[in-house]
């Protein structure tokens, strides 16, 4: 396979990884782990299908994806922030719930058009150049560029200092939540109508977890964000090529390649490492 | 209700599909041994303030070093398991010390490599002689029974394990050291502890459970391995473990319960047809009601 192919299927293909790793890097920068991320995506690949299959429309299934993401991103705000409880915790138990609800509704209605029949496909994929491009500019301006994003930072840094300036860090945090439902409704819906052609169980694959070691290797910030998941996204398509090929390592461990490169990645953090100050706890 | 069960008969089902018979407690009972084991793992590491959320990929590699070494004996095999988990676990562990890679994420990628490794596994070297299915061969060892039932030794194991995590959390100083390093680990470093041992003793003994689980579970019910051979254990004993607010002996009663959810969801598919996955989906809402009432608190 020709390089310039390859570098077009890694961009391609970690499309919705990097829509993820910015959404997780905006609600890292605002204080919040968000390990529920996995399970966002997955509700929303769900939600998009539904919704594409129900209403023939593209644009109106990637509208579902979003709905479906901004569902669990709210369950997570509400457990995170109202009722204070571990992050890590609550995230994990929003991935069990959607693993969990998506399967019973995938099974109860596998028979069903809805997911019997192939899901309408995106035309143009505008979403590509959106998430490679655009996306990553606008957010580092408003992060690094804006009063707001001063403040967002501020409620991930030094959430006592926010207050005393007479800014919520709850309402950050809450629209950190909501940037992040956004791109990963949006990541969840290109995954199923534009990288497949419906829904699978469990059909994200770890994608929120890697998600997440890249915003740690990309030492929070949109630089990092964005060569972290264009140097997985070329170990990723190198291994479609090698399965491709049908030479080199035997097919189940090429699957397993790209949670080793991940660990890899995770590892090259040389040096020391300052993740924002009050990541994780509650306000 | 929606697609179109009454929700009456779907909990009468639960019931008896879980604790209705004689054969159903018997199958509540063999779910409950896994379930206590990984709770007991994650309980463990929880407890030191080590986010283990890798039971379920120290579960696979516990099977199959069990698999692996059972020709040479039962004891073997058990000892093979203890072995893989905790190495498997110890991987993360080291990335933490070494290179200060978060353990929530390392062990949740173990996870996900451990899967695809056993997916090779059966696929390939480990693959049953005829050939025919993803699946090895039967395992060379297997756990005595009990009479006429299904119950394995397996059941004594996880008790014994219960009591000497119990004992060790509880009545040795090694142990407090763990939970004051899990309670707060500035402190405890203040007060002499060294509070990397205790990441990497934790994280080992976590993982030894967690393998033994997978041990057990192939040397007393499945006697083979397949692809889909951890069905979630590991991430089962997580709800297991909060349920028990991470301690020891309550394990047990929780392990129980979740061994009947999973009994009876497991009856709900057969007889109604329903996705055993509403299991899963139960799990995350007992998790969810306990954090919302307070349990396991954020840090200021």
């Amino acid at each position: 396979m020709p390089a310039i192919d390859l570098l077009l299927l890694a961009v391609v293909a970690a499309t919705p990884l990097l829509l993820a790793v910015l959404g997780e890097l905006v609600v890292e920068r605002a204080g919040m782990i968000n390990l529920g991320i996995e399970g966002m995506m997955l509700a929303a690949a769900m939600t998009s299908v539904v919704a594409a299959q129900l209403t023939h429309s593209v644009v109106l299934g990637f509208a579902g994806g979003v709905a479906g993401a901004a569902a669990v991103g709210a369950l997570f705000g509400l457990f995170a922030m109202v009722f204070r409880a571990d992050q890590i915790v609550t995230g994990t138990a929003l991935n069990l719930l959607a693993l969990g609800a998506t399967g019973f509704v995938y099974r109860e209605l596998q028979q069903s058009a809805i997911f019997s029949t192939a899901a309408p496909r995106i035309g143009r994929d505008l979403v590509v150049p959106l998430a490679w491009i655009v996306v990553p500019l606008v957010l580092a301006l408003v992060v690094w560029r804006s009063m707001f994003g001063l403040r967002l930072r501020a409620s991930g840094e030094h959430p006592a200092a926010l207050r005393a300036a007479g800014a919520s860090v709850h309402a950050h945090r809450w629209a950190a939540l909501g940037v992040e439902s956004l791109l990963v409704g949006i990541a969840g819906a290109h995954l199923a109508l534009a990288l497949s052609s419906g829904f699978a169980e469990n059909m994200t694959a770890g994608r929120g977890f890697i998600a997440l070691s890249i915003v740690i290797f990309g030492r929070w910030k949109f630089k990092g964000a964005l060569l972290g998941t264009a140097v997985f996204g070329v170990a990723a398509a190198a291994q479609y090529a090698l399965q491709a090929s049908g030479r080199g390592l035997p097919f189940h461990l090429l699957l397993a390649l790209p949670y080793v490169v991940t660990l890899l990645i995770l590892c090259g953090i040389a040096g020391r490492v300052r993740a924002p100050e009050a990541l994780g706890r509650a306000e | 209700m929606a697609f179109g069960h009454d929700p009456r008969e779907l909990l009468a089902i639960l019931a008896s599909g879980s604790v209705g018979s004689r054969f159903a407690i018997e199958g509540t009972l063999l779910k409950s041994v896994p379930l206590l084991l990984t709770g007991l793992s994650v309980a463990i590491a929880f407890r030191a303030g080590v986010w283990n959320i890798g039971a379920e990929g120290q579960f696979l590699t516990g099977a199959l070093a069990a698999h692996v070494a059972a020709p040479y004996g039962l004891a073997a095999a058990i000892a093979a398991a203890l072995v893989a988990g905790a190495l498997w676990a110890s991987i993360a562990s080291l990335m933490r010390l070494w290179r200060n890679a978060p353990e929530v994420l390392t062990t949740i990628l173990l996870n996900f490599i451990a899967i695809h490794l056993l997916g090779y596994a059966v696929n390939g070297p480990l693959q049953e002689a005829s050939g025919k299915y993803p699946q090895s061969d039967t395992t060379a060892a297997a756990l005595p029974t009990f009479g006429a039932t299904e119950l394995h030794a397996g059941l004594l194991v996880a008790l014994v394990v219960c009591i000497l995590a119990w004992l060790l959390l509880y009545r040795t100083t090694e142990g407090l050291r763990l939970r004051a390093t899990g309670y707060n680990a500035a402190a405890a470093k203040h007060a002499g502890i060294n509070v990397d041992a205790q990441l990497v003793r934790a994280m080992a003994v976590s993982g030894a459970i967690a393998g033994l689980a997978g041990g057990v579970e192939l040397l007393g019910v499945t006697h083979r391995l397949f692809e889909r051979f951890a069905a979630g254990y590991g991430y089962s004993g997580i709800a297991v473990a909060l349920l028990a607010e991470l301690h020891p002996l309550a394990t047990l009663a929780s392990a129980l319960f979740f061994g009947a959810l999973t009994t009876g969801a497991g009856e709900l598919q057969r007889a109604a047809n329903i996705s055993a996955t509403v299991a899963t989906f139960g799990q995350a809402i007992v998790i969810l009601t306990l954090i919302a009432f307070g349990r396991m608190r954020a840090r200021d």
